[in-house]
């Protein structure tokens, strides 16, 4: 191999490279060492491997959730008693579950955009106490919120009848704040420049909000529907405190009764209707990164900006 | 174009005890290149937000071709913007952006098209018209923002430090662009800038600003040959400043004579009939440099302390036997170019080169300020 022992020495530049990669590549092993790899492997498995059991066991052909009987879709659409698809409970839940879903979202979102811009652009000190409210959804802990909504309704506000109307009333104003908030920081990192250019250009303020506004928030709304929507799949305190009857428990309540105290639903079909869930909420927050990321492609990072800040939030 | 006229009266603006901008009178005349210079916390970005409209001044008027606009929101003013950092709308094309405003003009789709077209076409954009801001150079961004400004034929175009984002060389280009533009169309031009070289080679007249005042008013020669006081002199290039006392004041056909650290001088222009205390400013490039000989009427004895390069001409700091140290420009050629440091020589300040200043305390405090000043007062907002 003379050719490549004078290929190597007559071309130094392109040997060097190789040399140096080697070095670096020595340092990367040094520095992670297999110990940490090895730790983190058993905490993913750890915290993930009961959920993958969960959704094995919702495909199993047979009724046992420890013994494996086969692939089956039975306690998805199969059974025609005990399937998500045929019994009542469960089915409901599912239909509960996305009607709050929805209901939430397009009463919560706008009111909170609209929230942010407000305080945004009210400079006082009552602005800044108004935005300590808009976190304190952060910091207080959901069951004294739902309790106190609870006392509220039963006993002042009578009217109002437990179920769906007071689930959707709580987890309205459980979520403002995500909007609220996202929508806030990415209005501090627009600034004023562009909302003074439409006006500059004959834009009323409405006009300016409207044209110029709304379409740089886009993203941000984008943001706040996914993590709403994720949110109130999730969601278990309010919605059960504030439920009447069966009727109006979504899929969190109905895993949580039937699965901690036993019932008429079958175990496997629990299984099968906490996948549905976690799957729903899985697709929600992975479409809306994937749009997200195309909306705000191209984008220049800025500091205070958001890149993937409120999709990977709690 | 006709109209363009602007009169500021009495112009005020205070952001609760601070007064950003306080007094100012002005008159601009149709299709002149008016500057505002100054340095940062002048007050001239204030100045400008208030003829946009996004500020309501505390006191005083904007007449605008006869009309007073104090009031008027921003949209109801026949004036338009270029902002510092454009402010490009960045989900719109060029097109897109440029055609913004004409949307309120009301004119029909054919005149809209036309005018676009003209518009990029003046600012030599036509083929970029379907690129996003993002995908445009510094330079393209700010001629983008020139044409969405310029499509909607305003009175007055206000432009607040358009070239500060641009590297040098391109700033150098656009300024000559800019003027060419502005004789073009005619329209009245309201520039803010704390470029002193900016100002004087584009402007018709510059008002100098210090601490939310004018300062002086004038043509570029004007304020650069004559200075109202020793902030302007310094603001407008480097000039060499020195404390003097006045022997024996001037009149009409006598020079003033001052004493600098004991040595006499006659000076001919500026505030000759002044006694007392007072300051005097030579530009370096009026400094003289020989070699040492026998002093004569108006030189005083130094040693050269260093010598910069600057490309063009060549800088020397001659340190004075008057106990200060002053700057001379000297042509690359010249013999006080390749002078070492320590050479003596004697500079020579020509009686009508020099120029005495009024001493003026406020001036005085102005030209400290502009040293410290770091953070820009007029552009900052109430504290959320």
């Amino acid at each position: 191999m003379t050719g490549g022992t004078l290929v190597t020495s007559a071309a130094p530049d392109i040997a060097r490279p190789g040399v140096r990669a080697g070095r670096i590549r020595r340092i990367r092993r040094i520095r992670r060492p297999s110990v940490l790899r090895g730790f983190v492997w058993l905490y993913l498995l750890w915290s993930l491997a009961p959920v993958a059991l969960a959704i094995l066991f919702s495909f199993n052909s047979g009724s046992s959730v420890s013994e494996w009987q086969g692939f089956s879709l039975r306690w998805y659409v199969g059974d025609p008693y005990y399937s998500v698809l045929h019994d009542p409970a469960l089915h409901e839940a599912v239909i509960q579950t996305l009607r709050l879903a929805v209901l939430t979202t397009v009463v919560a979102v706008p009111i909170g955009v609209l929230f942010a811009i407000g305080v945004n652009r009210w400079r006082s000190r009552q602005a800044s106490a108004w935005t300590f409210v808009m976190l304190l959804a952060f910091v207080m802990p959901e069951l004294i919120f739902g309790v106190g909504i609870f006392l509220l309704l039963t006993n002042l506000l009578t009217f109002v009848r437990l179920g769906t109307t007071a689930q959707f009333l709580a987890l309205v104003a459980w979520n403002i704040s995500w909007p609220a908030i996202i929508v806030r920081a990415r209005l501090q990192s627009i600034g004023d420049d562009y909302e003074e250019a439409a006006r500059d250009l004959g834009a009323s303020s409405i006009g300016a909000i409207r044209r110029v506004l709304l379409p740089m928030l886009f993203p941000a709304v984008f943001a706040s529907v996914v993590l709403v929507f994720a949110g109130v799949i999730d969601d278990f305190v309010l919605v059960d405190l504030l439920s009447s009857n069966a009727q109006s428990q979504p899929m969190s309540v109905i895993i949580y009764t039937l699965g901690a105290h036993g019932g008429s639903a079958a175990a496997p079909a629990l299984n099968a209707l906490a996948t549905v869930m976690f799957v729903m909420s899985i697709v929600t927050v992975a479409v809306g990164w994937a749009i997200y990321r195309r909306l705000t492609r191209g984008e220049q990072r800025r500091s205070g900006g958001l890149s993937l800040g409120p999709l990977t939030g709690p | 174009m006709a109209g363009g006229t602007v009169t500021l009266n009495h112009l005020t603006k205070c952001f609760g005890s601070q007064c950003a901008v306080d007094g100012i009178f002005a008159e601009i005349a149709a299709g002149e290149f008016f500057s505002l210079l100054g340095p940062s916390g002048c007050g001239k970005t204030t100045t400008l937000r208030m003829l946009a409209g996004f500020e309501e001044p505390t006191r005083g008027q904007i007449v605008l071709d006869g009309e007073d606009v104090t009031h008027l929101p921003p949209n109801k003013r026949k004036v338009n913007t270029v902002f510092q950092h454009y402010a490009l709308f960045p989900f719109l094309d060029v097109r897109a952006n440029v055609a913004f405003g004409l949307r309120y003009k009301h004119c029909s789709k054919k005149e809209l098209n036309q005018r676009v077209g003209e518009a990029l076409e003046l600012v030599e954009l036509g083929p970029y018209q379907r690129r996003r801001p993002a995908q445009l150079s510094g330079g393209q961004q700010q001629r983008v923002a020139l044409a969405r400004a310029l499509v909607l034929r305003p009175s007055v175009l206000l432009l607040d430090e358009p070239l500060g984002a641009l590297d040098a060389r391109m700033r150098r280009t656009l300024q000559v662009e800019l003027k060419a533009l502005q004789e073009r169309v005619g329209i009245t031009f309201v520039y803010v800038t704390h470029d002193q070289e900016e100002a004087l080679t584009m402007s018709d007249r510059i008002a100098v600003m210090a601490s939310g005042r004018i300062v002086q008013m004038g043509s570029p020669q004007a304020v650069y040959d004559e200075p109202a006081d020793a902030y302007v002199a310094d603001f407008l290039g480097v000039s060499n400043l020195m404390d003097a006392v006045v022997r024996v004041p001037g009149n009409g056909s006598r020079p003033c004579t001052v004493t600098v650290g004991g040595f006499e001088l006659n000076a001919e222009s500026g505030a000759v009939d002044a006694s007392g205390r007072v300051r005097l400013a030579i530009r370096p490039e009026q400094v003289v440099l020989r070699g040492y000989q026998e002093s004569l009427a108006n030189q005083i004895p130094g040693i050269v302390e260093r010598t910069v390069f600057l490309g063009s001409a060549t800088q020397v700091f001659v340190h004075l036997a008057a106990g200060l140290t002053i700057q001379a420009l000297a042509g690359n050629t010249s013999e006080a170019a390749s002078w070492p440091a320590g050479t003596p020589v004697q500079a020579c300040l020509p009686p009508a080169a020099l120029r005495v200043l009024p001493c003026d305390p406020a001036g005085e405090e102005a030209l400290a300020e502009a040293d410290n000043a770091s953070e820009p007062v007029g552009t900052v907002s109430p504290a959320p």
